[in-house]
This record gives C-alpha cells, structure tokens and sequence, in this order.
C-alpha cells in the first residue's frame, strides 16, 4: 500500500477514537468485576470508585464471594449437567444442518428455493411459543386420527428432551449460515469430484466438511453460547421439577437471588462464575469464529 | 420391462419409507427410551458421560443407517433420495418444532383467554386500542429503529478504524466482541449496577448516580458519604443534586435542564418526552452487538481487492469519500445480513427487559408482553396475539430475503 | 365393652402403618413453586421429619421463572405433583380449567381444614363450591416498622390512629426530619407497596371489611367515593412535602427490598434516614444482614393505625397456596402433612426465617425469632375472629390486580393529588 504519505488514520487521532470505544466497552464490566471481590457490606458502604480513592479497596478484596457460590451444594453438578445439556444440543443441530446445507447448496431437488425460505422464515418463530407442543409432543406423543405416530414417550426431565428441542430451535440459523458457507467454497471443486463418482456421503465428508471447518466452528460457538446461557428451555425439559436437573445458569441465579434483596457481592460473583465457561469457550474458538462469520456473512 | 419400473418403483417408495421414515421413528425412540430408563437406573456420574458420548455421537449413526438403506435402492432414484435424506431431517424438525407451533399459535390468537371459544379480531382489535400494547409497540419501534442503525452504524466505523490497526487488531477487536460471551442475563446485571439506584440519603453506588450527587453545586460541597478524616460528608444538602432511579424514568422532566425547555415547541417537546429507561435499556444491547457487527465489517473490508482501494486514494478522494463511495457499496450484502440478523433479534429480545425492568413504566418490548400475557395476565389469546405481531414484522425481511436470492440465483 | 375397641383401634393403627410404611416407602412426590434461597431450603426442610417417618421423598424445586414454567407445565399436561402459588388467584385459574384436582379427592377432612385455616382463607381457593386449594403461608401487611429507641430518643410515641400518625409526621417534619420510608419499585410488579396502603386504609374506612369485600368482588365501582377516600389518606402520604424520605422520585424508584434500608443509615447529626415504614412480615429478610438480628427488638412493628374508631380492627395479610394435580396415595399423605399444624414446625425454628404459618394451630413458641412469635399470633387471632383479609389485588382478576391498579398507583405517585379521579376511572374501565 501506499507508505509515502502519511494517512490520517495512522494519526493518534484514530488511535484515540479506538482506545475510547475500547475503554467505553470495557468499563461497564471493570466496576462490575472489582466489586464482586468485596465484602457486601462494604459495597453498599463505599461505592468501588472512591474505595480505590481512599486505598481502602486493597484491604477488603476478598474470594469469599465467590466460595459462598462456588462451594454451595451441588454446584458441581449443575455444571455436569450443563456440560450433558450443551454439548450434544450443539453438535446434533450442525450436524443435521450441515447435511441440510449441503443439499441446499450442492444438489438438485423440487422446491428448493421455496424450502430455504421456509428455513430462513423459520428464524423468526420465539421459541416460547414453540414450548407448550413440544412438552406435550415428549409427554405423550403425536396421534394423528387416533394413530399413534410417536407413541407417548414421557421423556420431559431426560437430556434427550433438550437436545432435541435445543437442536430443533438453533437449526434455522445453522442451516442458514452453513449453507451460505458451503455456497462460497469453490463450486468447480465439489463439481469435479462428482465426476470422478465420489457419492454424494464422500464429498461431504471428504471435502465439503474439511473445507467448512471455520462456518461450522462459527456456528458451533454460537450456538455453545446459547444453549449454555440459556435457562428457559433447560428448566423446561430438564429443571422441571427436581433439583438434580438443575443447570448451571439457573442454579447460579437461585443462588444469586435467593439471599433478598441487593445483594451485589453475591450477584456479582454469580454472574461472573456462570460467565467462566462462555469466556473460556469464546476466546479459544474466536479465531474460527470470527474467521467462519466472515465466510457466511461476507457472501451474502 | 414395464413390470420391471412399476417393481422398481415399489422398491424406491418402500426404501424410502424406511430410510427417512421408519428407521429415523426407530433411532430417535431408541434414545429417547434408552435415556428414560438409564436416568432412573445409573448413577447421576455415569448418566451424564453417557449422555456426553451417545447425544455427540448418535446423531451420525442417523445419517449412517439412512445412507445405508439408500444404497439399496435402483440406482436412478438414489439422487433423490438422497436430496431428502440430506435436507429432511433438519426440514422435519424445523416444520414439527417451529412451524407446527407457529400455525397452531395463529389459530389461537383468533380464540378467547382459554382457547374455548372463536372471538374474530377481538384480540387484533385489542392489540390496536389496548393503552399499554400501544406503547409495546412504540418500544418495539424505538428499539428496531436505533439498535438496529447504531450497531450497524459504530459497528461500521469500528470495523473500518480497527482494520486500518497496524497493531493490536486482535486485542481491540476481543474487547469489543467479547460481551457477545456473555448472555443477556449476565450483561442486564452489569449495566444495572450502573444504573444502580438506592434512595438517599444511602450511599449511591451505581456510578451515574455516584457521580450525579458528588457534583458541587452552588457552593456547596457534595460528596457521596465519604467519611474524611473522621468527618462524614454526604449529599443531604438540599443544594446537591439528588439520585435518579435511571430505569424508572419515562421522560426527562426530572433533569433541570428540562425546565428552560418550552413544552410546546415541536423539538424541545420531543426530548421532554425521550423515553430515558428504554434508552438506557437499549445501550444493553448496543454494547453487547455492536463487536458482531464490527467483525464481520472489517472482514467484509479485508476482502476488498486491493486494486480497487488503491485506485479510489490515487485519484485523490479523501478517506471519507473513500469510505462512503467504495467500501459501503462494496460490502452493502454484508450490511444487509448483519442487519437482517439484527432485526430478527431486536424482535425476539426479551432477556434484557425480562430480568431488568419487567416492561414496567413503559418499557415493554412485544416478546416479553407475549410472555406476560401468557403468565401474568394468564389470556392465551392475546398472548398468541402478540406472537403474531412478532412474525408480521418481520413478513417484509422474508419477502426481501426471497428477492435477494432470487437476484443471486439469477445472477 | 373397653377391650374390643381397644384391640380394634390397635388393629386399625397396625393396618394403616403397615400401608402407610409399606406401600408409600420410596415414593416421590415433587413440588414446584416461586420460592427460591433460604426460603426454598425452609420448605424443603419442612419435609424431613415426614420423609424420614414414611419414607416418601418429597422433592421441592423452585424457579424464579416459576409463573411462566407452570403454565406451560399445565397446558402441556406435564405437571409436577403440587405448585405452590403465591397468590390464591393462580390456584382458582388452574381449578378453573380443570388441572387441580379437589381437596376432598385427596382425602382432607375439609371441616377440619376451614377450621384450622378459618373458613375465609380457604374460601379463597374454591371454585362453584369445590375446595381445591390448600393454605400454606401466611404474611401480615397491616404492620409499621419502627426503631423504639429512636422514638424515645426524640419523645415520639407510636401513633394509635392515622390522625396521631400524621400528626407524628408532622412533628418529624418540623424537626427537619423524614418520617416515612416508601418505595414500591419491583420488577413487573412495581406498585403493589401503593395497592398495599390502599387496602389498608379501605379495611379501616367505609364498613371496613364488609366493603373492601365489595371493591374486591366488584360489587362497588373502582371509582366509588369510599375507594377516592383512601387514594386521597394515600396521596396525603406519598405528597406531602418531605413525608417520605427522597420525595416522589424515591416511591417510584426505590426496590422495595431496599425502601427500608434510609431507617438504618444515620446521618452526620445520628438521624436515621426515615421513621416509619409499612411494609409487611416478609420484609426482615431483605433487611442487611447486620439489621436481621434486631428484628423484634432494635426495630419492631406496631400495628397499623385505626381510622374510623367505629370499626373493628382488622388485619391485611397475604399467602400462599398449593394445589394437587393428582390423587396418588402419596400425593394424599404428603397433602395431608401440608395441612397439619407440625408442618411448619422445621421452618419455624430457622434462623432468618420470614415465612408464618397461616394454620391457627400453629405453636407459635417455635419461631426463632421474636418478631415472628408476635405477627404469627396477630395472624392466628385475625383468622379465627375472621378480620383477616387477603391482599385485594391478588383477588382480582389479574387485568386489575396484577395490571392497570399496580400502574396506575405508579402514575398516581408521579402525578400528585391531581391525578386520584383519572387513576381511579383507568382502574375502573380495565375491569373486564
């Protein structure tokens, strides 16, 4: 690029604008962080910013915040029964989208274009209105004239109720970006490898999948993030009425609230622990994940 | 040879039926019934690594068995089959999950409070009149209007300032992105604490407020309950300015600066009238997009040919013609689905009004008075209702969608 | 003539035990409802003696999601053995579409039950004449807060009547103080603390609880003098000048949670932040920690003042109530512990416990705290002279109740006096 002259946005005015926005972002969160390390009573004595003022923040950081939230009975489990809730609700919508991608993007049928609409359609639907039929679709099945099509399976409670509801509520938007992925890789590519007689499973599994690594990691960490906060869905088909059912998010949040009234030590460090995970997950996947947005979204 | 098609043909539907029919019916009840037995039998431990390796591994043993009852099939009719194969089970769950519930919720926004009865448009007619709904939907509108122009907008200057970075692109760039890690729960709770309001003459810990009542004002000295040498100094002076409940305000006319303003004139009764709460609401979200946005901006400017860059600054154009005659044309599909992708989710967003304000003092939003409707005032009817006004709004980002791909395809 | 009776009631304890032991060892019976925290690990508690005797297990989980969860529970057909509703409302809506099934399906003496829970608390839960809910919790509203030794302090007495209360107010003024502490802010439910007042002052004007009956079942209009009689006795509080601490801002923006916390706080001259605060029973447990301890002592109640001398006094409260979803053999037993007075016996003895029982039987000796030991007996005495009222805005339908009163006593406090008729005439029209 040019290098003699020098643009005004190599200036320290750029920079200046950037760390402003940067700093504005991060600030919400600074006193948010600072004050779950102090004691509730001091909280609500001295706000955080004089505390630093006055010095006095250095003798008062504490973690008892986050062991009285931590160490409460059964945390532990509420995170397995994340981990059970999360990660199959994850891979079992891309893996089903993908498929579905890939038929929208590489082969031929009747009502395709209708078909993508109704997908692309489909991402408006609020999935609270989607709750009431699938409970009674998981208690007692689908008869149509009598006829029982899915017999009564009485699964509410079971992990598979959420997997299933989680995949069928994050498969528009999968299906959606997947395949606007798919359409950007190089057509010549997959056209040739039919030539040669690679079946269709082949070519998506030996080349299509490889290639859409980056949209699928994309996807998979949105989704991740949704589903591991998510606390509606999961109380429920899973939470529905017994404590060991209980994930993570909603757990945290009992634990957070139910100590009355503003108790923002506890609120603090219970918004800050069920973040752990989601912040863990994020800044390890964003290279794919930033790089697999720009692969759907750039296409258009 | 005739015989011959009609058997084949026999074949293919019978395979068929049992590809994508009865083998899918088979693979789902098996894990269904498997996991409801095991969730009483087996320890809790062991359900949950169960559930970890058969929900991540199962969903290929679909794809699998479907793939292998196909190959049975004649040859001619294996295209096609295997067309329905890919794309039908994500069809299927998205017509049973979604679309099943949106038609059925359509029927019963024409029913009374518990579905009994037909009542027409009374619902409709209701969502029109009703005082409260009225304003629902003024939020609604506020909301799609500025959310969605000033993601899109700080998102744009962000994405092309950050991309121009020689250094700490990334860095800048995860600070932005990162509240999309956090869940809107989680996000509700921090702006909250800034906005934290507690009656005085406690101490104001919420930094707008902490601020606000530490401002010396006419001589006199304020400050937020600071103990100085033994000494405590407060705000109790009626000089000092006092705290503001910042999300229970509908309108400015507790700011002074409002007095001065004539009631009647068209603009200054305009920012009399700003709705603070729903404006501050609506930072919430702005924060946690605005880095989604960004992202994917500066990618969609990093594909921008070089070429093309190049010949716009030789020619002399400034930056900003630059910016506004080359990059926005070049990357408008991306600004479409970034914004597509932002409407959708201002309408569907409940989250941030649900666990911060509740929708009280006229903050609602259309998802959480559908839910409202459902729970509190327990009127299925008008909660259906208010679903239906949701898809509507979003019946000309479809239509759109629809021409757009058939511009593409046509291309 | 002793002996068969003896040897067949022996027989008949053996029956029942071994069926009572045998049949229901290891059954579950789960239990769903809005109480989360510590008052969630009371409920919970409440169970343990009983599980440990019949070997039901009884599981309790609460959601802060609770009213959305059970609604969809319910239409789906996927219900939990009980909910415990906050409101008695909730219960006559389920029982009206038919998913509750009636208490004496469940095997419950229902004399016995409108006894022990006076025939009005259980009246609340009835639709056409059947019983389907079972009274649970009860809390008293009608009660100020205050700190005796700050009113020794400045020779304040608590006031008798609202016409001692303004006048003590008045005082309070005049010494450059505040007296009252207000603030009705409470995520979709702002206003209810307003509603609260109303209710108070329509049980101690007009006929007192023969006409709060009336407004609640609408037999009087929301806009009936009476009912602009206590909005105005309302606004007299919420306006004038330096009555509550913060002015109208602070009514309308403070959490209620909080509201109380400016009586703890002492200025630079050791004047606490506000006098009085009515608020009711369950409020200590939104107190700071340090403040919980006093309850009773440091900072106690007296009972909302008398207006018209002529009436008896009455008691606000509220409550709440669960219903059964199905009639098993251990749904019946674990209904039946639910309305026996040893019920709340394991709650009681918690430290930090706000919940009372609403069973006139109770041992209220068993509250840990003291203050608990007084508002539990007001609330017994209130039951069984029947001057106990319920909550009217949990009573009416939710369009009111749960909607345009709560608002309209938010537009009420931001308004000013000006503003009664128009709020009132809103409140009016919503009725459905």
């Amino acid at each position: 690029m040019t290098r003699n002259t020098q643009k005004w946005y190599d200036k320290p005015v750029t920079k200046l604008i950037l760390i402003t926005i940067a700093l504005t972002w991060i600030f919400p969160v600074f006193g948010f962080v600072l004050s779950s390390f102090r004691p509730g009573e001091s909280i609500k004595r001295e706000s955080w910013w004089d505390a630093i003022y006055t010095g006095k923040l250095w003798t008062e950081l504490t973690l008892s915040n986050y062991s009285e939230i931590f160490f409460a009975d059964n945390l532990d489990r509420s995170f397995y029964n994340s981990f059970a809730v999360t990660i199959p609700s994850t891979i079992i919508p891309i893996t089903i989208a993908a498929f579905a991608a890939y038929a929208f993007a590489f082969m031929e049928f009747r009502g395709k274009e209708v078909l993508f609409l109704f997908v692309v359609a489909s991402m408006i639907i609020p999935l609270q209105m989607s709750l009431i039929p699938l409970v009674q679709l998981f208690k007692s099945g689908i008869e149509v004239f009598g006829i029982p099509i899915i017999p009564a399976l009485d699964i509410n409670g079971t992990f598979v109720a959420t997997w299933f509801a989680h995949s069928g509520f994050g498969l528009p938007l999968a299906t959606f970006l997947l395949r606007d992925f798919m359409m950007g890789l190089p057509k010549s590519v997959i056209e040739s490898a039919k030539i040669d007689g690679a079946s269709n499973m082949t070519t998506f599994f030996k080349l299509v999948l490889p290639l859409s690594v980056a949209g699928i990691a994309a996807f998979a960490t949105f989704q991740f993030l949704w589903v591991y906060n998510d606390f509606l869905v999961a109380n429920v088909f899973l939470g529905v009425y017994k404590p060991e059912n209980l994930v993570v998010t909603s757990h945290v949040s009992q634990l957070a609230v139910g100590a009355y009234g503003e108790a923002w030590h506890l609120r603090t460090s219970g918004a800050i622990i069920s973040m752990i995970v989601p912040l863990t997950v994020f800044f390890s996947l964003q290279r794919f994940f930033i790089r697999g947005l720009i692969g759907g979204a750039v296409k258009g | 040879m005739k015989q011959q098609t009609q058997q084949e043909k026999l074949k293919t539907i019978g395979i068929s039926f049992l590809a994508l029919g009865f083998f899918p019916l088979i693979w789902f009840l098996f894990q269904a019934i498997l996991f409801r037995e095991l969730t009483e039998l087996i320890s809790r431990n062991l359900l949950v690594v169960f559930a970890l390796i058969i929900g991540s591994t199962f969903v290929f043993l679909l794809f699998w068995g479907m793939d292998k009852i196909i190959k049975l099939s004649p040859k001619d009719n294996r295209e096609s089959l295997e067309a329905r194969m890919f794309a039908g089970p994500s069809l299927f769950m998205i017509s049973l999950f979604l679309f099943y519930p949106a038609i059925r919720t359509l029927y019963i926004s024409f029913k009374d409070r518990y579905s009994n009865d037909f009542v027409g448009f009374e619902n409709y007619k209701w969502a029109f009149s009703d005082p409260e709904m009225l304003v629902t939907i003024r939020n609604q509108i506020i909301w799609l209007v500025f959310v969605v122009s000033l993601v899109l907008f700080i998102g744009l200057i962000v994405g092309w300032l950050s991309d121009r970075l020689n250094k700490g692109e990334a860095f800048f760039k995860s600070i932005v992105f990162m509240p999309m890690a956090i869940s809107a729960v989680g996000a509700s709770a921090i702006f909250k604490f800034i906005y934290e309001y507690r009656p005085p003459p406690l101490t104001q810990i919420g930094i707008i407020n902490g601020i606000r009542v530490s401002v010396d004002r006419l001589g006199t000295q304020c400050m937020n309950n600071r103990v100085i040498d033994g000494v405590f100094n407060g705000f109790g002076d009626p000089n000092c300015l006092k705290p503001i409940g910042w999300l229970q305000q509908r309108d400015l006319t507790n700011l002074p600066f409002t007095e001065n303003l004539n009631p009647d004139g068209f603009l200054s009764s305009i920012l009399i009238n700003l709705p603070v709460n729903t404006m501050l609401l609506m930072v919430i979200m702005i924060w946690m997009f605005t880095g989604f946005a960004a992202v994917v901006f500066s990618a969609g400017i990093k594909a921008i040919p070089t070429e093309i860059m190049e010949a716009g600054q030789i020619d002399g154009a400034s930056e900003l013609r630059v910016f506004r005659s080359i990059v926005i044309p070049y990357i408008k599909s991306t600004i479409i689905v970034v914004g597509t992708y932002m409407v959708v989710t201002v309408l569907k967003a409940f989250d941030i009004i649900y666990v911060s304000t509740r929708g009280d003092l006229e903050t609602n939003l259309l998802a959480v008075k559908m839910l409202d409707e459902f729970s509190k005032y327990r009127n299925f009817g008008r909660s259906a209702t208010v679903a239906v006004l949701i898809f509507v709004c979003v019946l000309p980002i479809i239509v759109g969608t629809a021409l757009r791909e058939r511009e593409n395809t046509q291309s | 003539m002793k002996k068969p009776l003896l040897v067949s009631f022996l027989l008949l304890t053996l029956i029942l035990g071994a069926c009572g032991g045998g049949s229901l060892e290891g059954e579950e019976v789960t239990i769903t409802g809005a109480l989360i925290g510590s008052d969630q690990d009371g409920f919970r508690a409440a169970f343990e003696d009983f599980t440990a005797e019949t070997g039901i297990i009884v599981s309790y989980q609460g959601s802060d999601n609770f009213e959305q969860e059970i609604q969809i529970q319910m239409e789906s057909g996927d219900t939990p053995d009980f909910a415990l509703w906050p409101q008695p409302g909730a219960v006559v809506d389920a029982a009206t579409r038919g998913y509750l099934t009636p208490l004496e399906d469940l095997g419950i003496d229902l004399d016995q039950y409108q006894n022990d829970f006076s025939s009005y608390l259980v009246g609340l839960g009835v639709v056409d004449g059947v019983i389907y809910g079972g009274a649970n919790a009860a809390n008293l509203k009608s009660i100020v807060w205050y700190q005796p030794a700050e009113f020794d302090a400045r020779g304040y007495t608590v006031p008798a009547t609202w016409d001692e209360m303004i006048a003590l107010a008045d005082q309070i003024v005049a010494d450059g103080m505040n007296p009252f502490c207000f603030g009705m802010y409470s995520n979709g439910a702002s206003g209810w603390l307003a509603t609260d007042w109303m209710e108070d002052i329509m049980l101690r004007t007009g006929d007192g609880v023969d006409s709060y009956d009336k407004w609640v079942s609408h037999d009087i209009p929301f806009n009936d003098p009476m009912v602009k009689n206590a909005a105005t006795l309302l606004s007299q509080i919420m306006h004038t000048e330096n009555y509550v601490v913060g002015g109208t801002d602070a009514i309308v923006s403070t959490y209620f949670g909080n509201a109380q916390d400016p009586m703890f706080s002492k200025d630079a001259n050791g004047n606490p932040g506000c006098f009085m605060h009515r608020q009711a029973s369950f409020i200590t447990g939104f107190w700071p920690e340090g403040e919980q301890a006093g309850a009773g002592s440091i900072t106690t109640v007296f009972p909302f003042p008398s207006i018209d001398p002529s009436l008896p006094a009455a008691a606000l409260g509220g409550g709440d109530m669960w219903g059964a979803f199905n009639d098993r053999d251990a749904t019946k037993a674990v209904a039946e512990f639910m309305l026996s007075a040893e019920f709340y016996n394991n709650v009681a003895i918690r430290d930090g416990n706000a919940r009372l029982s609403a069973h006139t039987g109770f041992d209220t000796s068993l509250y840990a705290s003291p203050i608990n030991k007084i508002l539990g007996d007001t609330i017994a005495a209130a039951l069984s002279a029947n001057s106990f009222r319920f909550d009217a805005s949990d009573l009416m339908p939710p369009e009111v109740g749960a909607g345009s009163f709560w608002k309209e006593m938010m537009n009420l406090a931001v308004e000013g006096p000006g503003y009664i008729d128009t709020a009132l005439d809103t409140v009016e029209k919503s009725w459905p």
